[in-house]
């Protein structure tokens, strides 16, 4: 499977990787974004299986990401993983269509809790 | 509503075992001891229903132990850039886990970062909280500051 990071730091990106990798899914494609409007552009053209995506980026925020997916008719499955998580947050993620909300700082457990059952 | 140093206290706790002590062999150390001027600077800020800032600052020692152990590298090999993002990171992990306890409405920056002796300054804002101590001997400090219009005295 293909997973895009969406996050504006490398250094999250990397761990991001690293904890996917620790929690046993080290054998998928990687393809990261380093922006908000980045995000957007990859996860049409790469047409990745699954988007883990930062909330607040520059150029576009992670809800703009998902939110304009939606409009223009994608359906990949996106999860934030994000050091935010109010409810309000949680409540607009929901809204749009996000699968999860992960929150920072998070550990390979809670990548193999949440993400086994949508890779496997 | 407020934040608390315990709030920071345990809020660090969780950063260092995810990130920088996974291992539980290094843990932060808190100390009433004040640190001496910091190195890096790294903030956010927080606007809205609640508005102030988070700032965390490090010695250069704790700035690239931090960088090389986000990044897996040994400390001599991490660039300035690597430890400007990585502290950043830093801050704003911390930043979201402080805004998760102010009211709702309130937005997060991304985050900044200063390097040198020459310090920064929010002359707008009174500190309301601090966690300070050391780090594998080296210093950082959490602080958090609200604005002086509209959060003071909270």
């Amino acid at each position: 499977m293909k997973i895009l990071v969406a996050d504006d730091s490398r250094v999250m990106r990397q761990i991001v990787t690293r904890t996917l990798r620790q929690a046993g899914f080290g054998g998928h494609d990687i393809v990261e974004a380093a922006d908000g409007r980045q995000a957007y552009d990859l996860a049409v053209a790469e047409k990745p299986d699954l988007v883990l995506s930062d909330w607040n980026m520059p150029e576009m925020t992670g809800i703009e990401v998902l939110r304009a997916l939606r409009a223009a008719g994608e359906t990949v499955p996106l999860g934030f993983v994000t050091s935010e998580s109010t409810d309000e947050m949680k409540q607009m993620a929901e809204a749009a269509g996000a699968l999860f909300l992960i929150t920072k700082p998070f550990t390979a457990d809670t990548f193999a809790d949440v993400l086994g059952p949508i890779l496997g | 509503m407020s934040v608390t140093t315990d709030d920071l206290n345990a809020i660090t706790e969780q950063v260092w075992l995810s990130y920088l002590d996974p291992e539980g062999l290094h843990p932060f150390l808190p100390s009433p001891e004040a640190p001496a001027p910091p190195h890096v600077i790294a903030s956010v800020s927080v606007t809205g229903a609640w508005e102030g800032h988070v700032v965390m600052t490090f010695s250069e020692g704790a700035a690239r132990l931090s960088t090389s152990a986000l990044l897996g590298m040994e400390s001599d090999e991490v660039s300035d850039d690597d430890v400007a993002d990585a502290v950043g990171e830093l801050v704003n992990v911390i930043g979201g886990n402080v805004k998760s306890l102010l009211p709702d409405g309130s937005l997060l920056s991304l985050p900044h970062v200063v390097t040198g002796e020459a310090g920064a300054k929010w002359p707008a804002a009174v500190e309301i909280c601090r966690l300070q101590g050391s780090w594998q001997e080296e210093k950082i400090a959490i602080g958090v500051w609200t604005s002086k219009s509209t959060g003071a005295g909270e």
